[in-house]
């Protein structure tokens, strides 16, 4: 497909509208809802940028802003600032802006919900982290690349240290450290080798990081000249976005990273920030090296012989999709799940780009939109059971399903979705990753490579298998199980290797669940008899439910009257000025006490799925809308410009599409 | 002699003249310091941009485009030469607009008196005549007058800790100077000269007993330079000087001397030495890139575990340094062109930090890290301002703490210098655990929670008796200190996006240095 390149705003604009935007929302930090408002036009006006582009994309035009012909400068000698809509970067660009219009109306209800402190601060370090996102996708070179990635590390730190609790703390510096050391270290010295690479191999002393289709052409040159370089340059990018894309051993920092609000676990640490990086590793495999470049350069390893560069990366990365999906049984903290259940997926990705057949990697580039509408439904739900029901651990959700009815069957679907159930997003990608390992092996060349893809090829379904392992007990507990009738969950509460008692059903079992703790040791859960245990009581002043609560009140008195009193005081607050943020620190105590959750005395009240009514407006559209996406592009693939779009970039990097 | 062949001699003769005006002045009207230097350093600052729109606004080398003044009409090599070439031009205008910036703080933040004025005078025109000289000797000079200069002020502290520090100072410094002067008396030995350009000539000629003498200059001269520069471990005047420095001689001396003498390394080594005689004196390249990596690594791992902010920001200095220092000794061109752009940049962003520090010290009466907690909901402007110059200092782009070492890490590539490459990539993660620290807690660690437990401490206790004592001298933080901060901080993101065009300023100096582009 020819290319043309045409010179135009709109890379740029989508960039900076939200960026925009972070003025807007800091000046109006008095009137929260004008605040939320900007968000969602910011939103909303980036979504239509990137559209606007979508047509001229599938056409084979490339939208392109440069700084130094608008300026005549160079970012710095020899390299360009560059922006530029391209099919691949159109994939992250249309997702990200499309998926931050509901992000934002459900990140309102959310942070309202929960009454959260320093909400301008939020508001406006999640309208940043949008708008480095899209310059990541939009981005035109390595430097460029780089520029956007410091600054998404760094605007999304203060959404991970949002609580401002040691814990937060902790998460916060383990993010910076993992992030920068990814960015700052490894993608900066990966870009200096291939800016040297490409400046000795070129003659005249000028450098090309400019992405390519297909892959840098002077790089492919040097690499000739120096490979061992070249490979060293290979290594360090793909480290670089790796640490992003939490590929193991890089992932630690992404479960500790669940400490932060929930539309930020959902969004960034689900879609924006780890997609980076998984796009990063495409740009790498696509754009700067080309994939022919891991199977022409082998690394010979002793004893084995040589070893096609991309190899160990997918052997990693089928590591961790095996080995996260096995941590993510035993995790008792349904957002710790999701998150290790994101790290397992990401390496799909990783696994779909390194095994560098063409559908190998369109089931990668299609499992970035198909994963994000998943995911980010499942963390919709965990966050919306988490406001209205300040319940975080599977083991306390016991017979949730009546309570959340709705929320419950978008979990389902989006479950299903992850384990690749078909007519759902997560089966058609998946279906082209096997089919791409299957295919590769085929025209394996190296020795063991074949071997390797069918190992591959196993993890996936083995990976497949794990899915629904972990995340089938969150669906059967909800819809299956009642709050006073409920199996052990021996997998995750019980220590590894198994509980020396037997155990089942005991008599009065679920009224101790409910007075004394979920049967975890876990110090975040104390202070168990607070009237914060009940839900309903936690609605005010958003939630319907605040009749309910006073009978459950009723029956613990003096602690319901002091926080009564606690919430009173909030509610005026947050009606009077939400601007003044040093209260909101003082009631630090008080967002911890929100820790603990499960059934309110007397059980889940049961609410219709029909009136709308387990929660509000704000969460429930979105959940709705982003579970139709993942049912949309499960069953009518082709019609979902995603397909389409993913077959356009592989039809650039190989030359003709797959489909 | 054209008028602008005046300017280099007038930029250096002027403060120091003026210097006596508030002294004379000061024994009739009590506060002229401020009016006084404000209107010469205007005045400075006019000039040096005058003078920079001619020097870079030729057009050829760097020889032919350098604006030279050879003062009291003798020529050279006899007679001393000021020279403003494309490389001492860029720092006389970091000077004379950081010398103009540090006022907006002391007019109000003190320390006051017009000794105290006469003394900044007196510092400016000594750092702009090492900046401009073209001759060893008078770099010496210089050299002694900047380090009066600074004694007099840091020792202008209160408190006997401040008269410690310039003492150390004074004798360390002194040292440094005397070591410098030994080697200024070698290389005349083995050449005759003592003008640069003569020099630069003269050296590469030198054989037998007048080489080892050069090397012997070569290497007495990188040692008082490593020691005016602070380098590791000859650094240890550094942090008690800037720590104990009043708040408003701090930015001065951190943002200026350390760098002037620093680009006086700079010119040492390139324009007298030459890359030639450096890559062929056995080890002397390493033993440079060395010392800085090793700087970069102390300093910082130092920095780390401060507990007062200044301090941290004063050991953090030997580790930016380190990487200068290092990327001299790389002798590639990109990593000159690195080194002197970060030499720029982080006298910019160090002379912001300061002033902030000194507006927190009066605003919010914080010293040290801990009693930084929950500064940016109090303070947004100067916590914000600060956030970014740290950030910057981190070297994220964009930002002119990244331009910076961009360019030092692409020449160490070049230079196939693996271990430097190492360290400087890994700098980043050094310069980050010690702002990450700052940044942590001055956002997300709340004021309420942590001084109920560190009430009783004598951190916080200082820092309140600090804060108390300031309010009583009437000192508060007014809205230009505020805007020098704010603008210091949107000037360091902004030059970000200007690598090519320091690139493109500062090349025909690169050029005369003859450095090859890949050894």
């Amino acid at each position: 497909m020819s290319e043309t390149v045409v010179t135009d705003l709109r890379p740029l604009a989508a960039v900076l509208v939200s960026a925009i935007a972070v003025v807007f929302i800091v000046a109006s930090y008095r009137y929260p809802n004008v605040r939320e408002g900007w968000s969602v036009l910011a939103a909303l006006a980036k979504f239509a940028i990137v559209a606007s582009m979508l047509p001229g994309v599938m056409n084979g035009t490339v939208y392109k802003w440069s700084f130094a012909e608008a300026t005549g400068l160079d970012f710095v000698a020899g390299v360009d600032f560059a922006l530029r809509a391209d099919p691949l970067g159109m994939l992250f660009a249309l997702l990200a802006s499309f998926l931050w219009i509901f992000t934002s109306f459900y990140a309102a209800g959310y942070m309202r919900g929960l009454d959260e402190h320093a909400q301008t601060r939020f508001f406006a370090a999640f309208a940043a982290s949008l708008s480095t996102a899209v310059g990541i996708a939009f981005a035109s070179n390595l430097v460029t690349i780089f520029i956007f990635y410091e600054l998404l590390s760094l605007v999304t730190y203060p959404l991970v240290a949002h609580n401002e609790d040691s814990e937060a703390r902790i998460a916060g510096r383990k993010y910076l450290t993992y992030t920068f050391f990814g960015g700052g270290v490894f993608l900066l010295a990966g870009t200096v080798l291939v800016y040297w690479l490409t400046s000795s191999a070129s003659g005249t002393d000028t450098a090309t990081l400019e992405f390519q289709a297909g892959g840098i052409e002077l790089l492919t040159e040097a690499a000739a000249a120096d490979p061992a370089i070249a490979q060293a340059a290979f290594y360090l990018l793909i480290a670089g976005f790796g640490v992003k894309a939490a590929v193991m051993p890089l992932h630690s920092w992404l479960a500790d990273a669940m400490v932060a609000p929930t539309p930020v676990s959902g969004l960034l640490h689900a879609v924006a920030v780890v997609k980076s990086g998984a796009f990063g590793v495409a740009r790498v495999y696509l754009d700067v090296f080309g994939l022919e470049f891991p199977t022409a350069y082998p690394l010979s390893v002793p004893v084995v012989g040589d070893v096609p560069l991309n190899i160990p990366v997918a052997i990693l990365a089928a590591f961790t999709l095996t080995a996260a999906s096995i941590i993510a049984l035993r995790k008792d903290h349904l957002k710790r799940r999701l998150a290790y259940s994101t790290t397992a997926q990401l390496s799909y990705i990783v696994l779909g780009l390194s095994m560098l057949h063409p559908i190998g990697v369109l089931g990668a580039l299609l499992h970035i939109p198909a994963h994000a509408f998943g995911k980010l439904t499942l963390f919709f739900c965990a966050g919306a059971i988490h406001v209205e029901t300040h319940t975080d651990y599977v083991s306390e959700m016991a017979g949730i399903g009546k309570r959340m009815p709705l929320t419950m069957s978008a979990f389902t679907l989006g479950a299903a979705s992850m384990a690749g159930i078909p007519l759902l997003a997560g089966f058609v990608s998946k279906f082209y990753l096997l089919i791409g390992a299957a295919s590769g092996a085929e025209v394996a060349v190296y020795g063991l490579e074949a071997t390797w893809l069918w190992i591959f090829a196993a993890s996936l379904i083995v990976s497949g298998v794990l899915n629904i392992a972990y995340l089938w007990p969150v669906v059967y507990t909800a819809f299956f199980e009642s709050e006073d009738r409920h199996d052990a969950k021996p997998v995750f509460e019980f220590p590894a290797g198994g509980e020396r008692k037997s155990y089942g059903v005991l008599e009065g079992e679920a009224d101790h669940d409910i007075a004394s703790d979920g049967g975890s040791d876990d110090s975040t859960r104390k202070d168990r008899y607070a009237v914060n245990e009940n839900p309903s009581d936690a609605d005010v002043p958003f939630g319907p439910g605040s009749g309910a609560g006073s009978t459950a009140a009723g029956e613990n008195p003096v602690a319901a009257d002091h926080d009564d009193t606690d919430q009173d005081d909030h509610t005026d607050e947050h009606h009077d000025s939400e601007a003044n943020e040093h209260h909101e620190t003082d009631d630090e105590e008080h967002h911890d006490d929100h820790h603990h959750g499960g059934a309110p005395l007397g059980g889940w009240e049961r609410r219709s799925p029909l009136t709308f009514a387990e929660s509000t407006w704000l969460m429930l559209m979105p959940i709705t809308v982003i579970v139709t996406g993942a049912v949309t592009l499960g069953i009518v693939p082709d019609y979902a410009v995603f397909l389409e779009l993913a077959d356009t970039i592989v039809a650039g990097v190989t030359g003709e599409g797959v489909l | 002699m054209s008028s602008v062949e005046l300017l280099p001699a007038l930029l250096v003769v002027v403060p120091i003249l003026l210097a006596t005006v508030p002294i004379a002045l000061g024994l009739r009207y009590d506060r002229t310091g401020w009016s006084v230097t404000l209107a010469t350093t205007v005045g400075l600052f006019a000039g040096t941009v005058y003078l920079a729109t001619v020097v870079y606004g030729g057009s050829g080398t760097n020889q032919e485009v350098a604006v030279i003044h050879e003062l009291g009409g003798f020529t050279a090599p006899m007679g001393i030469e000021l020279v403003a070439d494309t490389l001492s031009t860029m720092i006389a205008l970091l000077v004379t607009g950081t010398a103009l910036g540090v006022l907006a703080f002391t007019r109000v933040g003190g320390p006051r008196g017009n000794t105290f004025y006469s003394g900044y005078l007196l510092l400016v025109g000594g750092l702009l005549g090492l900046t401009m000289t073209g001759d060893v000797f008078n770099m010496f000079v210089f050299l002694e007058i900047v380090g009066l200069g600074s004694y007099a002020l840091i020792s202008s502290g209160r408190g006997p800790e401040a008269a410690v520090a310039a003492l150390k100072y004074l004798i360390i410094g002194t040292v440094g100077a005397s070591i410098y002067l030994i080697g200024v008396g070698f290389l005349f030995m083995a050449t005759g000269s003592l003008n640069m350009l003569d020099l630069a000539a003269t050296v590469p000629t030198l054989e037998g007993q007048n080489l080892q003498l050069a090397r012997a200059a070569f290497a007495f001269i990188f040692v008082g330079f490593a020691i005016k520069v602070a380098q590791w471990p000859l650094h240890s005047w550094q942090p008690d000087a800037y720590q104990h420095a009043p708040d408003g001689v701090t930015p001065l001396i951190a943002a200026l001397v350390s760098t002037v003498s620093a680009y006086a390394l700079a010119r040492l080594l390139f324009t007298v030495f030459g890359a030639e005689f450096i890559a062929s004196t056995p080890y002397a390249s390493e033993i440079i890139v060395t010392v800085g990596a090793v700087s970069v690594v102390a300093g910082s791992t130092l920095a780390v575990i401060q507990t007062d902010v200044k301090r941290m920001l004063a050991y953090s200095s030997v580790s930016q340094f380190g990487l200068i220092v290092a990327a001299y000794g790389l002798l590639t061109e990109t990593a000159l062109v690195g080194a002197l752009i970060h030499l720029i940049g982080h006298g910019l962003m160090k002379a912001g930090l300061f002033i902030a520090v000194g507006i927190i010290a009066i605003g919010y009466g914080a010293r040290t890290v801990d009693a930084y907690a929950g500064l940016a909901g109090e303070r947004p402007f100067v916590a914000g301002s600060m956030a970014v110059l740290l950030i910057a200092l981190v070297g994220i782009p964009p930002s002119i703490g990244f331009i910076g070492k961009w360019y030092i890490a692409v020449g160490a590539i070049e230079a196939q210098s693996w271990l430097v490459a190492g360290v400087i990539f890994l700098s980043t993660m050094l310069t980050l655990a010690y702002v990450a620290r700052l940044l942590e807690r001055m956002y997300f660690t709340p004021a309420s929670a942590l001084e109920a437990g560190h009430e009783d401490t004598a951190t916080v206790g200082h820092a309140v008796t600090d804060g108390g004592t300031a309010t009583v001298r009437g000192t508060r933080v007014t809205i230009g200190m505020l805007a020098i901060v704010i603008f210091v901080a949107a000037l360091a993101v902004f030059l970000g996006f200007a690598g090519d065009a320091f690139f493109a300023l500062l090349e025909p100096f690169v050029e005369s240095a003859d450095l090859e582009v890949s050894p």
